[in-house]
């Protein structure tokens, strides 16, 4: 894999060339206007992260998996058809690293070691993912913390960064090099640029607590912690959070019908919700906040790095921290567990 | 084994029967047959293994397979009238068409217990995957494996006793010893009578090289498990099947984890010794 360099003067035909024969997705607006959206160019390189996470481009809010008709005088009546991935040739610019990195923690979900979901998989496989490089960690962020780094490569296919009014590029897998061959971009050798601005921007996080703590620790030394009904205490159990998560992927199933048929359809859902867990008999194992907060960070910080080989099901992304109403701060839980005792 | 290419799509299958299984009507077992017959082949399972009942316009059920993989052409399941789907599904007719998602899940480990006695431990309508469990250990392709095989089994009372024909057929068998129990004496039963607990306590077999199956609401559960220390069985010979809200089935939508684990994917047998490392979410 080599680097490249696209000049301010070609910056503008790159793009183009980016978006020809496929949809070009790249950040678009600024603050919570900020976006994944589709364009042909030109493209700011001047934000701090879209306001959503970019999940939602593989895995939609809602999304329509299956359809059936009831049409007893027509073929396969009551049997549901398969409404395929609604996958289209993509390039995805300016991904955050953390971002990135928060959707292979979703692909080992989607794609888990018994079952591949189609839907995920047709459109996450598909897209080339360029991602931009954190050259000033905005204050909300902590990926380093949580095992990223402002120049991750996790995920992608190429890591950008702004450079003199241009791009620096580092391919990072076969399909990232040849976009980048096909868009005409320069090669160039910044591997010492990279890795000093690199070291800037980690540095530019602050002193960073690694919870390491906390993977040494059992399950149920963390579980039975007695701070836990402290830690929910200000919950509101709204789920801004889930939905902000780049790495959270739980979703409901509704069937939705009318005189002649009708579609399954699969909606994003929250651990904050009461009813998620709640069973048909009345029962629920995760009966109130303490539980379902306990769920989340266990799941994100404990189960999460089990299943995945040490990586984390937080990102340091910052968008939790940012929206929660109530102020919970995933690091003060972080450390809370790293340090608690049973 | 369920769909490769989309594990979200049933398998099309027409209601050939429907028993109503107790006076108040609240559990019928549905037998199913595959429209396509090739589907009955892909949809190759083993006892303890669960499948989505998906009512075409209502949504899914996750339910227990009562039918063992030794009984050809059809597939076997009881459900309970509790919520949108179930409530549904039990004023289906006949001749009906809807969907069978799966098998899903992991079987009880039958094959690993090669050699062994197994008891096994029914209490109300969870005996339904135990049934298909003896069922499959008395096919006489399987019997010769194992050694000796206790089924002990309790409900409420003998209307809420299910598969009467099954194990009244047992019964008269010399290769399996079979107790069956209501909870409060009626006139004319001829049985046992209690809780599971207390008739295991009378007849529990010793504990050497013999594994425990459970399955039955938590409360049986939970009260099972002393009564079964004290013969001396270990919580790695203790298997049990849980049950959590579930929607995927395949360990992507997150609601029913105990802990890392899923119980429609790494479930939802466990053994004892496993769960006791785990938060007990279920």
């Amino acid at each position: 894999m080599s680097d490249y360099l696209v000049s301010e003067k070609t910056l503008a035909g790159f793009f183009t060339a980016l978006a020809t024969g496929r949809r070009l997705l790249a950040p678009q607006g600024q603050g919570d206007d900020c976006r994944l959206a589709e364009t042909t160019g030109p493209v700011s390189l001047d934000y701090a992260n879209t306001h959503l996470s970019p999940k939602g481009v593989f895995f939609p809010q809602t999304e329509k998996i299956l359809a059936f008709h009831k049409l007893a005088d027509k073929p396969k009546a009551n049997q549901y058809q398969d409404l395929g991935d609604q996958a289209q040739p993509t390039v995805i610019f300016g991904l955050r690293p953390c971002d990135a990195r928060g959707l292979t923690v979703s692909n080992r979900v989607f794609q888990n070691d018994r079952f591949t979901d189609p839907y995920w998989k047709g459109k996450y496989e598909s897209a080339i993912k360029i991602g931009l490089a954190c050259l000033n960690p905005s204050p909300q962020c902590f990926c380093a913390a949580m095992g990223g780094s402002p120049f991750g490569e996790m995920g992608l296919d190429v890591l950008a960064y702004p450079k003199d009014q241009g791009l620096g590029l580092k391919a990072l897998t076969p399909a990232g090099e040849e976009i980048l061959k096909k868009a005409q971009a320069e090669p160039a050798d910044l591997a010492a640029d990279m890795a000093a601005l690199e070291k800037k921007a980690i540095q530019s996080q602050g002193s960073l607590d690694d919870y390491a703590t906390i993977n040494e620790r059992k399950i149920m030394e963390l579980y039975k912690a007695d701070h836990w009904a402290k830690t929910a205490e200000p919950c509101l159990g709204c789920g801004v959070c889930t939905f902000f998560c780049p790495t959270c992927h739980c979703f409901d199933i509704q069937d939705e019908q009318n005189e002649v048929g009708g579609v399954r359809m699969r909606n994003w859902d929250t651990c904050m919700s009461p009813l998620f867990t709640l069973h048909g008999s009345g029962h629920n194992p995760r009966p109130s906040k303490v539980e379902r907060v306990r769920q989340r960070f266990m799941h994100k910080l404990k189960y999460i790095p089990l299943k995945q080989d040490g990586v984390r099901g937080c990102t340091g992304c910052g968008r939790c921290v940012v929206m929660c109403p109530a102020n919970i701060d995933i690091r003060s839980v972080a450390a809370v567990m790293a340090q608690a005792s049973a | 084994m369920i769909s490769v290419n989309n594990p979200y799509l049933p398998y099309p299958v027409r209601i050939a029967d429907i028993v109503v299984d107790s006076p108040d009507k609240s559990l019928r077992t549905f037998k199913f047959e595959f429209l396509d017959p090739e589907d009955e082949t892909r949809f190759e399972y083993l006892p303890g293994q669960f499948a989505e009942l998906s009512v075409p316009g209502q949504g899914e059920i996750p339910i227990g397979i009562a039918s063992s993989p030794t009984e050809k052409g059809y597939v076997l399941f009881t459900v309970n009238r509790v919520g949108q789907v179930s409530s549904y599904l039990h004023n289906m007719r006949v001749g009906d068409v809807m969907g069978v998602r799966g098998p899903l899940g992991h079987p009880y480990p039958v094959r690993d217990l090669k050699g062994r006695n197994i008891v096994v431990i029914a209490s109300g309508f969870a005996v339904t995957t135990l049934r298909a469990t003896v069922a499959w250990l008395l096919h006489p392709d399987n019997r010769p494996n194992y050694g000796r095989i206790t089924f002990v089994y309790g409900a409420r009372s003998p209307g809420h006793l299910l598969f009467r024909e099954d194990w009244e057929a047992w019964q008269k068998r010399d290769d399996i010893d079979v107790y069956v129990a209501i909870y409060k004496m009626v006139p004319g039963w001829t049985g046992k009578v209690g809780f599971v607990p207390a008739v295991l306590q009378e007849i529990c077999p010793p504990a050497e090289n013999t594994a425990a199956i459970i399955c039955g609401p938590p409360i049986a559960i939970k009260t099972t498990q002393p009564v079964l220390f004290e013969a001396g069985y270990k919580p790695d010979n203790i298997i049990m099947s849980l049950e959590n809200r579930m929607k995927c089935g395949l360990g992507i939508c997150g609601r029913c984890n105990v802990g890392p684990e899923y119980v429609c994917k790494d479930g939802p047998v466990f053994t004892l010794a496993q769960l006791n490392e785990l938060p007990p979410e279920y």
